[in-house]
């Protein structure tokens, strides 16, 4: 077989970016040495992205050939440039630079600090949010409302399963499998009017009809998520 | 227009086919222009329990695949004119069914003016008893007293609301419930499910309860339908769920455990 010698991957590394706020030489060596005096041993000879998209149309008046001068006089290794002006791309390759590819995430400086974590799922727009049955769910039928609830108007068969994002409500035996809140909905509920289900599940923590008190079996009951704990209780 | 009703179960050796032969005889001893038809395609067995089985020239597969045409292939039954059996392929398998050939099947025999056409299902849930369904107007749901046969036919409602044409189209077929092999002494043993407790699961309107009867195998062997067997329990309930399908009223009959007079006391019976 023969002998590999070499592969070219593309492959994401951890890079610093220098992102550039003005586009006049002599401020950015000022505070560059003085970045560089602070964190020496940080940033000693390691590579660097410099981030125009701050300079904007200022970027055409950046000095390249200076600006990549400086850069390694500091002891960093200049990488390549990244968000230039367009107009400046052709001044900065004859420069020596390599031009990479714009990312994706904005600038670090530029993203709004993280204030409030929205908690409820955001439903896309005309999502069915109620789904309704008024005949039986038999054996082998699966019902399925990934972003709402379910009402059952009859009963529901062995073997049948029912999965609804939200809450589940069957007016009539619940005989089959019931999965309540798939989407990880802790707060969605199941009710019923027999409880002889073969398993009952919200967000994922699931309980055999086996296991639980034969007393609650054949009762009208509700089953809710206390904790980790799934509780049935009659209604 | 013909009404279609196929016979259907889900699980096997539950009296489908008995209740197809004995259905479709009733219809036509009554004056209807009847078909049987035997959707078990490689497990041909309507012909035994219709008694026609040596008068089997052409069969289901031939005239689907072009090879005879409708009239060629139905069997005229030997005890009414109004009978017509069209058999099972035996030597090929329920692949050899297709829908547009099972429509014009069905068509062929609305136009020459058959008033009840019956499909007899196979087994299972699979090509031939999916075919057998698709085209029905109604449905006979055959149960016998026991757990997984309950189970099936519960399964078979299911597809019968979402895999037929009618389903397709928004609109219900006319579903039936009939028990078979009842057998009222193991229920009140507790060997077997009661009647209400079949209803209670499967919510489906109950037409009628044949008991467990000897006369149903003596019947089969001998080619003979049982509901032309006047003397017996099976043939009467069987007679009574026809009517019953043509819309007359009559009692539900053979639910109780029959008292045994001194005289069967005496000498068994």
């Amino acid at each position: 077989m023969k002998e590999q010698i070499i592969d070219l991957k593309g492959e994401m590394s951890l890079l610093t970016v220098l992102v550039l706020h003005s586009g006049n030489m002599h401020s950015i060596s000022t505070a560059l040495e003085t970045k560089c005096q602070q964190a020496s041993q940080f940033l000693e000879r390691s590579p660097i992205i410099i981030d125009c998209q701050l300079l904007g149309e200022t970027g055409l008046e950046l000095d390249f050939v200076e600006l990549k001068l400086q850069v390694s006089k500091l002891g960093l290794v200049p990488v390549g440039l990244r968000n230039l002006w367009e107009e400046a791309e052709a001044k900065a390759l004859a420069a020596g630079w390599a031009l990479l590819r714009p990312s994706k995430q904005q600038p670090t400086a530029n993203i709004p600090p993280v204030t409030e974590v929205n908690l409820t799922p955001e439903y896309p727009e005309a999502v069915q949010r109620l789904l309704v049955l008024d005949r039986p769910v038999r054996s082998g039928q699966q019902v399925y409302c990934p972003y709402g609830d379910i009402v059952v108007l009859q009963h529901t068969s062995a073997g049948s399963e029912l999965l609804a994002g939200g809450s589940v409500h069957v007016y009539g035996a619940l005989r089959g499998r019931v999965l309540a809140g798939i989407q990880g909905d802790i707060q969605a509920r199941i009710f019923c009017e027999r409880l002889e289900a073969e398993l009952i599940a919200i967000a994922g923590r699931y309980r055999l009809l086996d296991e639980i008190e034969s007393n609650l079996k054949g009762q009208s009951v509700m089953i809710y998520l206390d904790q980790e704990k799934l509780k049935i209780v009659p209604i | 227009m013909s009404r279609i009703v196929v016979v259907t179960s889900g699980k096997g050796g539950v009296g489908k086919t008995t209740t197809s032969a004995a259905f479709a005889t009733g219809l036509a001893l009554k004056g209807y222009k009847t078909a049987v038809i035997d959707f078990d395609v490689g497990l041909r067995n309507l012909d035994l329990i219709m008694g026609c089985e040596r008068r089997v020239v052409y069969d289901f597969i031939n005239v689907i695949s072009g090879e005879a045409n409708i009239k060629q292939a139905l069997i005229k039954d030997k005890r009414s004119d109004n009978l017509f059996i069209l058999p099972a392929s035996q030597t090929r398998d329920k692949d050899a069914l297709t829908q547009d050939g099972v429509e014009k099947v069905l068509k062929d025999l609305t136009d020459d003016g058959f008033d009840f056409i019956v499909c007899d299902s196979p087994a299972g849930i699979e090509r031939g008893a999916a075919l057998a369904m698709y085209f029905a107007d109604d449905a006979i749901i055959v149960t016998n007293p026991e757990v997984s046969s309950v189970r099936d036919s519960d399964r078979i409602l299911g597809l019968l609301q979402s895999r037929t044409r009618k389903a397709e189209r928004g609109e219900n077929i006319h579903e039936h419930l009939l028990i078979t092999r009842y057998s009222p002494a193991r229920v009140a043993s507790g060997d077997m499910l009661a009647m209400e407790d079949i209803l209670e699961i499967l919510a489906v309107p109950l037409i009628g309860v044949i008991p467990e009867s000897v006369s149903v195998l003596q019947a089969s062997n001998s080619g003979v339908p049982v509901i032309l067997d006047k003397e017996s329990t099976a043939g009467q309930a069987y007679d009574d769920f026809v009517r019953r399908f043509l819309g007359e009223t009559v009692p539900h009959r053979f639910l109780e455990v029959e008292k045994k007079g001194l005289f069967k006391r005496l000498f068994g019976g």
